[in-house]
């Protein structure tokens, strides 16, 4: 986020850019300013960083390994395992609500305020207005994630260590190869996260709501992991938005696949382009004057 | 209110639509196979084995020395091998100079497999040992074998293996029970398996036959022998032989006490 420089910009080029998007830039730098002074947006950053240290404390001083999640086996006394435990955690829940506590308030906000009347009549447009808070909302998704990674991550390795980790085909994998296949696996979570993130602007947009906002894509996803982990039905799974959150499993086999890759591309990008259009429709058609 | 609960109805009858849709256009189909679980689980056995190796200081184990083989299935004879579950059996067959392998030839595997593709494997512990090993410079360390966690490619290579292991048929009666006519009842069971148990048992009671009764049991079911010739007043116990033509059975002749005759 550059936001520090953004009036800069706005200032030099100011005829060319009013001339042709009048206010995107400005829409932008407001909807920034709007999210940094919210406790909420401050709380979840700051958390982003702290919560993982004490997660990873906590693990590291049980007695018995958490064998029941992936790598938890591993956990208590390799980093990298640890690391990989955490994002096998955060991806049930912890994620989808990462981004929700700010992307499904992000519309619904101005309808609680009851303040759509009045930024509509700065010289700013619906679509502006609703690209602005888009990618205000998919940026703070995107931070979040890389603080959170990096949080967890960093204290994995300097709490419990960075011995070799034993991949998932019985592969040793050595330290630094390790390290990079681990902070690959907590990129490939920012497909479903902007997934997730349009998903709750799309309910922010529609329910007018916070709350339904903040909790129907967490619930969703808990919904969307237990389709995905029924048998019988599991054609469902490419089209479910959960499945590429288990999209890095790929990196850590041996030989490594990414076909699951390419499925977490297709299925965040699509379920992005349907909330997203969803949610565009639904705010150009809406009567802002009656509320 | 009113227009968001037809909205929300709307909503739900547009996804149960297009997943019925894509059910039935697919079949409903797992990547879950028995042949991907058979590559896979092998060749992560058999690097997790050599690491085992490593630890206990044996020479000469490497995973491709180990020409680890496995034979999957799923929920016994009655079951289809495809989908997730955890009534996964995966018999694998191994070669260590240094753990001599039981008559059939394999270890038993439970596993269980997610709809993701990845598995929690436990080995036989009297072929792999138990949670923890002393290794070479006697420390206490975790057993890599015991139980394992891995994953396969939903993608992956999906023609059948080919591989095929007998099941192992035990007699589970541990001791008789004769009826009024002092006849009685042996129990078998037959373990996973390719093609089930078939064969004979004979019985004797010291040097009275009580007749030989065939079997033919599917995989992962039981059966129960009824043997024509009362067992003779003094007899004490009674002598079983198996003989097998499908699946392995106990070595020797077994040997079961016989309660005494009623007054």
């Amino acid at each position: 986020m550059t936001t520090g420089t953004l009036p800069a910009e706005a200032g030099t080029t100011v005829p060319a850019v009013a001339a042709r998007r009048p206010g995107l830039l400005a829409a932008l730098r407001f909807e920034t300013l709007k999210l940094r002074a919210q406790l909420r947006a401050k709380c979840l950053l700051i958390g982003a960083i702290l919560v993982p240290i004490a997660v990873v404390v906590v693990v590291h001083s049980q007695p018995r390994p958490p064998k029941d999640t992936l790598f938890g086996r591993f956990a208590t006394e390799n980093g990298f395992a640890m690391a990989l435990l955490v994002l096998g955690f955060a991806t049930q829940w912890v994620l989808p609500l990462l981004t929700a506590i700010v992307a499904g308030d992000m519309f619904a906000s101005e309808d609680q305020h009851g303040t759509w009347k009045t930024v509509l009549t700065r010289s700013t447009s619906r679509s502006t207005m609703f690209w602005a808070k888009t990618a205000v909302a998919i940026a703070f998704a995107l931070v979040a994630l890389t603080l959170l990674a990096a949080s967890t991550i960093a204290s994995s390795w300097l709490i419990v260590g960075h011995q070799p980790l034993t991949g998932l085909s019985g592969q040793t994998i050595a330290a630094r190869s390790a390290l990079e296949l681990v902070s690959a696996s907590w990129a490939v979570m920012a497909l479903p996260i902007v997934g997730f993130t349009c998903l709750a602007l799309l309910f922010s947009v529609w329910s007018r709501s916070a709350a339904v906002g903040i909790a129907a894509p967490v619930v969703l996803g808990l919904v969307m992991q237990l389709v995905g982990a029924l048998g019988g039905i599991e054609t469902l799974r490419p089209f479910l938005l959960s499945t590429p959150f288990e999209a890095w499993h790929g990196l850590l086999a041996a030989p490594r696949f990414t076909g699951p890759l390419l499925d977490a591309v297709v299925t965040s990008a699509g379920w992005s382009v349907v909330c997203l259009t969803a949610a565009f429709l639904i705010l150009r058609r809406r009567d802002i004057t009656g509320g | 209110m009113r227009r968001f609960v037809i909205t929300v109805v709307a909503a739900l009858a547009v996804v149960v639509a297009v997943s019925g849709a894509v059910l039935a256009g697919t079949g409903g189909g797992s990547s879950v196979t028995r042949a991907r679980l058979e590559r896979s689980l092998p060749t992560e056995f058999a690097r997790l084995y050599a690491d085992q190796a490593g630890l206990l200081g044996h020479r000469g184990v490497t995973p491709a020395s180990l020409q680890a083989r496995a034979m999957c299935d799923k929920g016994g004879a009655v079951e289809p091998d495809v989908g997730p579950g955890s009534n996964w059996i995966c018999l694998v067959s191994w070669t260590d100079p240094n753990v001599p392998m039981p008559p059939e030839g394999y270890g038993k595997f439970e596993v269980d497999v997610h709809s993701n593709g990845c598995f929690t494997a436990g080995g036989p512990s009297k072929l792999v040992g138990f949670q923890t090993i002393t290794d070479r410079r006697g420390r206490e360390v975790t057993n890599p074998v015991y139980e394992f966690d891995g994953c396969f490619d939903p993608n992956g290579d999906n023609t059948p293996t080919g591989n095929e292991f007998p099941s192992v048929l035990n007699v589970t009666t541990t001791a008789l029970l004769p009826d009024a006519e002092r006849k009685v009842s042996l129990q078998l069971s037959c373990g996973t398996g390719s093609a089930g148990c078939q064969g004979t048992v004979s019985a004797a009671a010291g040097d009275t036959p009580l007749g030989t009764v065939p079997f033919d049991v599917s995989e992962e079911l039981t059966t129960s022998l009824h043997f024509p010739t009362p067992v003779p007043q003094r007899a004490q116990s009674v002598t079983f032989t198996v003989t097998t033509t499908v699946g392995v059975g106990p070595t020797s002749p077994v040997t079961l006490p016989v309660p005494p005759a009623r007054p």
